[in-house]
């Protein structure tokens, strides 16, 4: 640790604790208090102890007027929880989320929410307390070489060795987490770190000269007359212009910049996966999530379209599959994004700005405005609506089983596209994009790029900790609950009113998707039905007071009433169609065009020509 | 073909295994590799060159720059075409 802070802040700015004398791990605590953290997440253990007494004594001595902890410490059943935990926090409240972990285990079991939150652009702070300094390379009890494992995975990991660098360390993680594109930053801190004597300064960051310049020189990039002028003359002379906007528009704040272009220029919208709620999925002009299990619509939208404007939005193998043949009939392919590295990773494009998504849209508006462009658009319009109409998403509505789509629409219907959804990965992920409305960001928390089973549980409880008021739902499937199923003890210690809905497949089912296509129906280790547990009988087991099964569909709309309805939390286990797939879908190194709609679909293709068989079973 | 590159990176524990870390992660192999201080005892200047295309060499630059502890990328190649 060689980088000196920089004095940023004026003595007319002093901290009021300027000049105190606090161990390493009281400064870590006022640090969180000062960077505005209200909840923390996290597991105890040896190497972590000092700062989690700081924790203790801060609370005691910081009661909230209603007698509640300022910062309350959320204990999760494994530290995997406690940092999908801190990240459903940060997607739901779009501020840093805090986990803190002892050393050793405690802090490999951190590596999957870091990985996952930096694939997902999520930001974090993630504290592991590491062995004495003078411990470390030893082979200590609880000793992991951290900084090595992290920093392979997260946006940036700091060893503090130097106790007189610890405080503008960890301030310098919370700017890193937050500025630019967003990601995990862990911090190790050895066990005499903590307890070493300090005096606390109140401000002061690292240097990090080279990070700070490349982020100055992004966050400072506007666009020219001429290059809206380029912008222009390409959107003026497409007849289908499509948005294709990403998780990047969520973490920049960037909905309703959008949403006010959308309104000036008419272009329709289609989002990712992680660009859910970017843009009001009700709206007429919105086609829904697009790529391998997008909407029909969406993706022939996309195989219309001669202009593509992708806002946040990496062209990522599960949208661009095939990047040679993604939106093979554009002309014009612009992006936006805020990191440089992402322009034409994947797909070249004609037209580019790095930068802040929200001045950059605003900007481009307020050009067509003050120059009169609007391109006309009432055919593509009226093509889209088509779209819509003939390849609306379907399902078999008459069938003896629960249908998973059904439930959705159920739970939906209540919902309104305002309740906060999470999930676990696999067909219940996709079937939860596909089905529910999402009317504003941050309300749709899943694993999007890692794709990790057992996000959803976790996730629901953070985000409940960031919206007390609020629905919040985890839509999960029996295998992927399995994987973090301790945490629902930590919904009832917690008294959170989280609704969690598992349908029940009996299996992996998106793996048995996938070996009835490709491997000729051999289930290899996906078909759970010899496993014995109650689901029902294990959320009892965990205090939810109203834990039921459904396995009728003339009960669903009822039970789904009184699962929603009840007032705390509540655990309902749906038995669905066993072989229910997830349609549509763009199978592997497939095009848009050669997407399988599945039985109730509208496809473009002739029947004959549909390639829905490889397996023989579908 | 054959690309050289030269890094300033903040004298961190560590910095040298993030780039490293970063092409074995990104599947760039790296030929050869030397990590000297500057004038600047803070600052150190790593040289490797590595085979790769123009488009890689594009990517494997943009990613090498979102390193933290990165303070510069240079390809003096470029540089002298330019």
């Amino acid at each position: 640790m060689n980088a000196q802070p920089l004095k940023t802040e004026l003595d007319t700015q002093r901290h009021a604790l300027a000049g105190q004398p606090m161990s390493g791990a009281d400064v870590i605590v006022q640090v969180f208090a000062d960077e505005g953290v209200e909840v923390l997440f996290g597991y105890s253990g040896g190497a972590i102890l000092p700062v989690y007494d700081a924790v203790f004594r801060y609370n005691a001595l910081h009661l909230k007027d209603n007698g509640d902890e300022s910062m309350p410490l959320i204990v999760p059943a494994n530290e995997q929880g406690a940092g999908f935990m801190a990240a459903g926090y940060a997607r739901a409240s779009g501020k840093v989320g805090v986990a803190v972990v002892t050393s050793g285990p405690g802090a490999t079991n951190m590596v999957t929410p870091v990985r996952d939150s930096m694939a997902d652009s999520i930001p974090l702070v993630v504290i592991c307390g590491q062995v004495a300094s003078s411990s470390i390379g030893s082979d200590a009890f609880q000793e992991a070489p951290i900084s090595n494992i992290m920093g392979a995975c997260a946006k940036h990991v700091f060893l503090v060795t130097d106790a007189g660098q610890l405080e503008a360390t960890l301030r310098t993680a919370f700017t890193l987490a937050r500025s630019g594109r967003p990601g995990p930053v862990v911090v190790d801190v050895p066990k005499d770190v903590q307890n070493t004597a300090l005096s606390f300064h109140g401000n002061g960051e690292l240097a990090l000269a080279g990070y700070r310049a490349r982020l100055h020189a992004v966050e400072q990039a506007a666009l020219s007359d001429a290059d809206c002028a380029a912008f222009f003359a390409a959107l003026m002379q497409a007849k289908r212009p499509l948005i294709y906007a990403g998780g990047g528009v969520i973490a920049a704040d960037a909905a309703t910049p959008l949403r006010v272009f959308v309104e000036t220029f008419a272009l329709p919208v289609t989002t990712t996966l992680m660009g859910l709620g970017a843009f009001d999925t009700t709206d007429p002009l919105a086609l829904h999530m697009l790529g391998m299990h997008g909407t029909a619509y969406a993706n022939y939208a996309v195989e219309d379209c001669d202009f593509v404007f992708a806002l946040g939005a990496r062209f990522d193998d599960r949208v661009a599959g095939m990047p040679d043949k993604f939106a093979p009939r554009a002309k014009f392919i612009a992006q936006l994004d805020i990191d440089p590295a992402e322009i034409g990773k994947v797909k070249p494009v004609h037209w580019h700005h790095v930068g802040p998504m929200t001045r950059a849209l605003e900007r481009l508006t307020a050009y067509g405005r003050a120059h009169g462009l609007c391109p006309s658009l009432d055919a593509w319009h009226t093509h889209v609506a088509d779209l819509k109409r003939v390849h609306a998403m379907n399902y078999d509505r008459d069938h003896t089983l629960i249908q998973p789509y059904a439930v959705l629409q159920a739970i939906n219907r209540h919902t309104d596209g305002r309740a906060i959804i999470s999930t676990g990965v696999g067909q219940h992920q996709m079937w939860a994009a596909q089905y529910f409305d999402f009317r504003a960001p941050r309300h749709w928390l899943t694993s999007g790029s890692m794709g990790t089973m057992g996000f959803g549980l976790p996730a629901a409880i953070g985000a409940q900790f960031a919206h007390r008021d609020k629905l919040v739902i985890d839509v999960d499937g029996d295998a992927s609950i399995r994987m973090n199923i301790g945490e629902m003890e930590t919904v009832t210690t917690y008294a959170l009113p989280i609704k969690v809905v598992v349908l029940n497949n009996v299996g992996d089912g998106m793996v048995r998707q996938w070996q009835k296509l490709f491997f000729k129906g051999r289930f290899a280790a996906s078909d759970k039905s010899l496993h014995k547990k109650d689901f029902v009988l294990a959320a009892q087991a965990d205090g939810f007071a109203w834990a039921q099964r459904l396995e009728r569909p003339d009960e669903l709309e009822a039970t789904i009433a009184a699962f929603l309805a009840f007032d705390g939390p509540a655990f309902l286990e749906v038995m669905i169609d066993p072989d229910a797939g997830v349609y549509p879908m763009v199978g592997p190194g497939a095009s848009y065009a050669q997407m399988i709609t599945g039985d109730f679909i509208a496809s473009r293709n002739a029947p004959s020509t549909q390639e829905t068989t490889a397996s023989g079973m579908f | 073909m054959n690309h050289t590159l030269s890094i300033l990176l903040q004298n961190e524990a560590g910095a040298l295994v993030r780039v490293a870390g970063l092409f074995a992660a990104r599947g760039y192999n790296i030929d050869t590799l030397t990590v000297a201080a500057t004038l600047d005892p803070a600052v150190s200047r790593l040289t490797l060159s590595l085979q790769c295309d123009d488009v890689a060499l594009t990517q494997i630059l943009q990613q090498t720059r979102k390193l933290v502890d990165v303070l510069q990328v240079a390809h003096p190649a470029t540089a002298l075409a330019a």
